[in-house]
């Protein structure tokens, strides 16, 4: 845990997040398939957690179901500040960035950054300020009049993850948000994006299946399990802030690493078992 | 945007420069090649023709216009209520569609005796065959582009908390605007035939009514500057149509 946090965290403190014993299954009879099962975590106001897992493990599922997209089976629940909520009461609680920019290409770089503010009922010409207060922070200095297609794919992403933090939520959700970038590009973000979160002071949970990225952006790294998807375990990660680049280098940072490589292989292995043709 | 950089009368010279070539080949040909003027007229005798019924030319060209752009506009709205209310309420899709597709494969010229009875010997006639030639294919693409958004993209605005109508306005009917385009820039060329056909059931005045009149004439040098005068005004509410869409819709619909 990050001891630099002034929030108090004592043990009456209420998780932003709680998902107790969370469950989806999609389809009936013997054609049912379970997507997520049993999922169980925790999130405290403040922190920065990566979720872990091989792909098709229902990182997405469980992701979806978060962000209020997706009714989770009813055996479970999903609490945010000590409330459960029910069927798309999560909807517009939770900021949420999918894996691909999804900027729309008739909207300049601020407009589509104020697109939640805009459905917040947010007047324009105050979004658009609060924009343009923003846009030196996430490095789109000058672009503000920018149309996506004008833009690198580093740049799309970033006027996405601004559309994110503009809309202030408590927790952001973040989906693979550098899976599509170059190792450079992806590394430089990784950083930038660290030090937004702490000039923002928000809650993350950021979904890769990237172990470095996991690891080097985490406070707590958790590592699901191959489908169904479920918690296989977790490692906090009590690497000191901030952290630089060269962190992935030192020995605590491989000695952690060492320790998750084996759970997250171990799954990957069952995904790519599953993949082939029964028997 | 290079070849306008490098110096605009270049886009206006290299077809202006076609054209000229064209009337100075017809002239040509028509005068060498020894064809009666009955079958192929030069272009001086068709232009001179033209010059002679200017006036006439004039209100025919101006009639046609208003009803062809009423059609048109009319056409296009119908079109895209039409497509939205398929896309956003399925059974009326289901119910009505099919209706559409059936309409749509008997020929205009079937029935255009019974929307003359109907509507009368006016130019609301003919704005209701060029509305009907419109409104189908606009329908069908307003349909199709709103159903071609990005789920994730509608998603993404739900996780935000919009309403249904706020994914509309903010994304689906943007989404849809190139699509939509499409359909119009076809709209106009069908909404002229639309309104030239209309004229052909009956009427004093218009460019149909004209291609009709030189027809039972046998007045060849009328029809020709007839079917130059249609091409024109063809070619410049098609010009109308696709100015508009590249202001309004300049992105490309990557979706």
């Amino acid at each position: 845990m990050s001891s630099s946090d002034p929030a108090p965290r004592g043990s009456h403190a209420i998780p932003l997040l709680k998902l107790v014993n969370v469950w989806k299954r999609f389809g009936d009879g013997p054609s049912q398939v379970t997507a997520v099962a049993n999922v169980d975590l925790q999130i405290e106001p403040g922190e920065f957690i990566t979720l872990i897992g091989p792909s098709g493990c229902g990182k997405s599922t469980l992701f979806n179901m978060i962000g209020g997209l997706l009714p989770a089976d009813a055996n479970g629940s999903i609490v945010m500040n000590g409330v459960p909520q029910q069927d798309g009461e999560l909807l517009g609680k939770v900021s949420f960035m999918p894996q691909r920019d999804l900027l729309f290409p008739w909207r300049n770089v601020v407009d589509n950054a104020i697109l939640a503010l805009e459905i917040e009922g947010v007047p324009k010409k105050e979004a658009r300020e609060k924009a343009l207060g923003m846009l030196p922070d996430f490095g789109l200095s000058g672009f503000e009049k920018h149309y996506p297609h004008q833009l690198s794919g580093g740049m799309r992403q970033r006027v996405a993850l601004m559309r994110t933090f503009l809309f202030e939520r408590d927790l952001i959700l973040l989906d693979e948000p550098f899976g599509a970038l170059d190792a450079l590009t992806r590394a430089m973000m990784q950083r930038w994006l660290l030090d937004i979160w702490q000039r923002y002071k928000r809650t993350v949970l950021f979904i890769t299946h990237d172990l470095d990225e996991a690891i080097f952006l985490g406070d707590k790294v958790l590592v699901m399990s191959a489908r169904p998807g479920t918690i296989k375990c977790q490692e906090t990660i009590e690497l000191p802030r901030p952290r630089e680049a060269s962190v992935v280098t030192s020995q605590a940072f491989i000695a952690v690493k060492r320790r998750l490589l084996d759970a997250v292989e171990e799954e990957s292995m069952k995904t790519f078992a599953a993949a082939e043709p029964p028997r | 945007m290079n070849a306008a950089a490098r110096g605009p009368w270049r886009a206006v010279a290299l077809p202006l420069g076609t054209i000229v070539a064209m009337a100075v080949l017809w002239e040509a040909v028509a005068r060498g090649a020894n064809i009666s003027a009955h079958i192929f007229p030069p272009l001086s005798v068709v232009l001179q023709e033209a010059w002679k019924v200017g006036p006439f030319l004039a209100r025919s060209v101006l009639r046609t216009f208003t009803e062809t752009t009423l059609g048109f506009v009319t056409g296009a709205s119908f079109g895209i209520l039409c497509g939205v209310a398929f896309a956003l309420v399925r059974p009326l899709e289901r119910a009505l569609f099919p209706l559409f597709v059936v309409s749509q494969t008997i020929p205009v010229v079937a029935f255009g005796a019974l929307i003359i009875i109907w509507f009368g010997n006016t130019i609301l006639s003919k704005v209701v065959i060029a509305f009907y030639l419109t409104f189908f294919p606009v329908t069908v693409n307003t349909h199709s582009g709103m159903l071609a958004v990005d789920p994730q993209k509608i998603q993404l605005m739900r996780a935000f908390g919009a309403s249904a109508a706020q994914i509309f306005w903010k994304l689906r009917f943007p989404a849809a605007l190139p699509t939509i385009a499409v359909a119009l820039r076809l709209g106009i060329s069908l909404s002229l035939i639309g309104a030239i056909v209309g004229e052909w059931f009956g009427d004093t005045v218009g460019l149909g009514v004209m291609l009709i009149q030189a027809m039972y004439t046998e007045s060849v040098p009328r029809l020709w500057a007839l079917i130059i005068t249609c091409g024109l005004l063809g070619a410049s509410l098609y010009a109308v149509v696709a100015v508009i869409e590249r202001r309004v819709v300049w992105w490309r619909s990557d979706a």
